[in-house]
């Protein structure tokens, strides 16, 4: 056989899931319906990390103290994604970033948005290393991280 | 040849469906129960070694990365093995060379599977190639069967004295599990209960199927030198096998599992066993199908060929009979994949060192794990003893 | 102690292969065996690296290229990662139960969707999947902080790609091999901004297998033997945010690789590396955490030209990842590629210098969550 004459088939693997929250992960949504943004304190390290962990990945202990942080932060590194692919669940141009809330320990990943996201130029005014973020929330709460819609610039 | 390797302690989850928890939060759960078992803390291990079955089944890939922190892994050399349904053997077995080979006195090995969050079925589907195979794959169910079936006719077993031994297989190990405080099923069934329980894949009953269960393992090997210092009671690797066949399901003989007979060859040649049935004073099969379990029983040189349902029918293999197999209930009552293997190896363990509980055979000294996975394809063996 | 060493290599050609993964598996694996003049039944076990579901549609992916790498009952594993799938090779040769283990990772990225659309995997379901992570995403991300921090430059960053680009033109079994300039890299796509298009590896298709031995076999296999002398392995913790993504854990891993291989200064000690560099600025910040120049000097090291093929520490004369990706395989393409230079047998990309001691480098996860460490010598 000629070797032009090699074929494919397509395929495709789709499983459905149902993945258990855990407690912690649950609460921490259940708390971003009613809009606020909570972390978890080790009692060893005293760090509060966001998003909260059942137990501190550092100390390995049980985390069980709730903490409330704030809404705003600080942007400790971000990226301008403009690259489409299978199943990206956000569409581009979009921002991505590690965000430390006030009176976290922790990067919580998340967007920024809220201004025009189209030329890569003008969004690197706007966004900077180290500059402050709000948290804005979605009018429809679903109970996931989506909750916050994104972040946007302080002005 | 080699260190001497022994298990210091063992870990399992309570398994069965566990919503209650995130996944890495259940896998936390074992590693402190094994440390603890140990007398150990983080701080004494050298290395991790993580399974589950595959991502598929997980939703999230590489899980090692996931669960750094749940498995104790972080600032510390990682092993990812997975070998389909053979994993917790395998991770065992990677654990057992590593600490043979001299580059760690202390690993710690975890395998996990939340079953109930994937579709398992869908899943093992994915295990078969897309050319040929995948069309028709009905999953595991479908592909036990089919060597069931031809097992029976190839020993000239007749249906109905095979039914009567699978449904003995089935009442036994439930008997088992009543035992085992881990166990995912726990209840009393009759013969008539498997024999008029739904058809899953003629002649396979729902009673003889294993339930899709939540739950993790884990396990901590250790140098002969920091076993004697650490534990008093270790019990001591004497014999690993693994073997595979082909990925085409009807290219070897399956009435007479050739990777299962060999690997356990491997494994009693290494431990000097000569006489399984009389020398073997307990045995953990990864039985998913009660048919299977027969199967299992003739190729690791348990009984003749064929000859597996008069011995189970005689009680050779029941709590109390020659040979108990899955004195805990087996994978038939509890099956949370990518652990089951290595829950397997830790039964075993705590009949030698006497840890059993309810479930303990008096006196065992020496047993048989493993585990199958693959497409009907891969066995792991594992000889633990009592004695170094 | 029982010493093992690599006695032969086998590589892919660097193209795109029509052939299904079972088939091209096992011309790899045929020609390393040949090779070595052995037959399949003198290999005592076979550790295979093959991709899962996400890179290959297949799960238990080992369960498939079982007979492609030669294992059909024999004593054999798989390991995810392919530097993991050596050094398990490694533990059951060192464990004196094996004489000779064929070592395989197979992959073909030319049938699978794009990396980025399988990395988000590595994500969580509940905090990093749903807002859009990625491989890429943090390692732009860890770009960005890196120039932030250090004044470490984009061109700097892009040289890289000049570079490993430019070796590649010398290594028939890579895959892109196409110079490109810095001029080329500066303006392409900015993908990921401060990432660029060319900075970021292709997916490739790659089977590499090698063949590792103890020291009585491997003597009897070869006059060349490539000895392990050291290994570090070590893993971050999971979630981005809760690390400090510009010292991760990369020191930890080579620090332990050179204790056991009694190296106390890698710059004079190491005399190639190849390094994991799947986004270009990454060549630079993993030398400096392998101790190859001070913190926050990776730019000057690039600007020094030491780190070219002609250079006093040639890295990446294979023209590294962003040549060829094949994915889970790229770790052990490290290896093999390390290997080869200690032998002499890199061909055309052979460095200079007289190679005695190697580094390779491999990692995976985002950011560079795990890390393993490999020397090699003579």
């Amino acid at each position: 056989m000629a070797k032009e004459e090699y074929r494919i088939i397509e395929a495709e693997a789709v499983v459905p899931y149902e993945l258990a929250l855990g407690g912690t992960v649950s609460n921490f949504f259940d708390y971003l319906k009613e809009e606020k943004i909570m972390g978890k304190r080790c009692r060893k390290c005293s760090r509060v990390l966001v998003p909260p962990r059942s137990f501190c990945p550092r100390c390995f202990e049980e985390m069980d103290e709730w903490v409330e942080v704030g809404q705003e932060g600080v942007v400790e590194t971000w990226v301008y994604i403009n690259m489409p692919f299978y199943g990206q669940v956000i569409k581009v141009p979009y921002v991505s970033a590690q965000i430390r809330l006030d009176g976290s320990d922790s990067g919580l990943t998340h967007l920024i948005a809220g201004f025009d996201l189209t030329n890569v130029n003008k969004v690197r005014e706007i966004v900077k290393l180290g500059g402050r973020v709000k948290a804005v929330w979605s009018k429809e709460k679903k109970g996931n991280i989506l909750d916050i819609a994104y972040f946007e610039p302080v002005k | 040849m080699g260190r001497a390797v022994a298990v210091i302690g063992t870990g399992q989850t309570k398994h069965g469906r566990r919503p209650d928890v995130s996944y890495p939060d259940m896998v936390r759960e074992v590693i402190m129960v094994a440390l603890e078992d140990a007398g150990i803390t983080l701080k004494d291990v050298d290395g991790v070694v993580h399974g589950t079955m595959p991502s598929m089944m997980e939703g999230v890939s590489s899980t090692h990365l996931y669960f750094a922190e749940a498995i104790g892994a972080v600032g510390k050399p990682i092993m990812k093995v997975e070998t389909c349904g053979s994993t917790g053997q395998s991770i065992a077995h990677c654990g057992f060379f590593w600490v043979a080979s001299g580059m760690a006195d202390i690993v710690l090995v975890v395998g996990s599977e939340k079953m109930n969050e994937g579709d398992s079925q869908a899943t093992m589907t994915t295990v078969f190639d897309p050319y040929f195979q995948r069309v028709f794959a009905a999953g595991a169910p479908g592909t036990f069967t089919m060597q069931c079936m031809e097992w029976m006719y190839r020993f000239k077993i007749p249906e109905d004295k095979g039914r009567e031994a699978a449904a003995m297989v089935s009442v036994s190990n439930h008997d088992n599990a009543m035992d085992n405080p881990y166990a995912h099923i726990r209840m009393k069934v009759t013969m008539d209960d498997v024999k008029n329980s739904r058809i899953v894949t003629y002649p396979v009953r729902l009673l003889d199927v294993c339930p899709s269960s939540d739950g993790a393992c884990a396990v901590i090997f250790a140098s002969e030198e920091k076993a004697k210092k650490i534990c008093k009671k270790p019990a001591w690797i004497k014999g690993v096998g693994f073997r595979g066949e082909e990925s085409f399901f009807g290219e070897s003989d399956k009435s007479i599992w050739p990777s299962a007979t060999e690997a356990a060859q491997e494994a009693y040649r290494q431990a000097g066993i000569k006489d399984p049935l009389k020398e073997l004073d307990v045995a953990e099969i990864y039985n998913p199908f009660t048919y299977q379990e027969m199967i299992f029983c003739e190729c690791f040189g348990f009984c003749p060929r064929g000859e597996a349902p008069d011995y189970v029918l005689k009680g050779t293999f029941k709590k109390g009979g020659e040979l108990p197999c899955c004195p805990s209930g087996g994978t038939l009552c509890t099956n949370p994949i990518g652990a089951t293997g290595l829950i397997r190896l830790a039964e075993t363990v705590l009949q030698v060192t006497g840890k059993a509980g309810a479930r303990q055979v008096e006196g065992a000294k020496i047993a048989l794990s493993h585990a199958m996975g693959g497409v009907d394809q891969f066995n792991g063996v594992t000889i633990v003893s009592s004695n170094l | 102690m029982q010493r093992v060493a690599i006695t032969h290599v086998a590589q892919s050609p660097g193209v795109e292969s029509k052939e299904n993964l079972h088939d091209f598996t096992y011309q790899v694996n045929r020609e390393v065996l040949d090779k070595a003049g052995l037959k399949r039944a003198d290999v005592g076990c076979i550790i295979s690296s093959s991709a899962d579901i996400f890179h290959s549609g297949l799960s238990c992916a080992n369960a498939f290229d079982w007979d492609g790498i030669g294992a059909f009952m024999k004593e054999g594993s798989r390991a995810e990662e392919s530097a993991m799938s050596f050094i398990y090779a490694c533990f059951r040769v060192l464990s004196g139960h094996f004489d000779t283990v064929l070592v395989t990772a197979a992959i073909k990225g030319s049938e699978n969707p794009d990396n980025d659309a399988i990395t988000p995997f590595y994500g969580d379901p509940f905090y990093l999947r749903p807002v859009g992570m990625n491989e890429s995403v943090v390692a732009a991300m860890q770009m960005r902080q890196y120039m932030d921090r250090y004044g470490i430059t984009e061109e700097q960053c892009a040289k890289v790609v000049v570079k490993n680009r430019g070796n590649a033109l010398f290594n028939p079994y890579t895959h892109i091999r196409k110079r490109v300039s810095l001029e080329d890299v500066m303006s392409s796509d900015r993908i990921y901004d401060p990432l660029k298009a060319l900075e970021c590896a292709p997916k490739s298709d790659g089977v590499v297998s090698v063949l590792i031995a103890s020291e009585d076999k491997a003597k009897k296999l070869t006059d060349k033997p490539v000895w392990l002398s050291g290994y570090g392995c070590s893993l971050d913790h999971f979630i981005p945010g809760d690390r400090n993504l510009l010292d991760g854990q990369l020191q930890a891993a080579a620090g332990r690789a050179y204790e056991m291989a009694g190296i106390s200064d890698p710059r004079k000690a190491i005399d190639v590396a190849e390094v994991c560099e799947p986004y270009a600025f990454q060549e630079l910040l993993w030398c400096e955490q392998l101790g190859f120049c001070k913190e926050g000097e990776g730019g000057k090291l690039i600007d020094s030209g030491i780190t070219q093929m002609d250079g006093s520490l040639p890295v990446n004369p294979s023209g590294g990842v962003l040549a060829m990706n094949p994915y889970t395989s790229r770790g052990l393409y490290r290896i093999a590629e390390a290997a080869l230079q200690l032998k002499g047998q890199a061909g055309e990309h052979q460095v200079g210098k007289k190679v005695k001691t190697a580094l390779a480098h491999s990692t995976h996860g985002f950011g560079g969550q795990c890390h393993s460490v490999v020397i090699l010598s003579a």
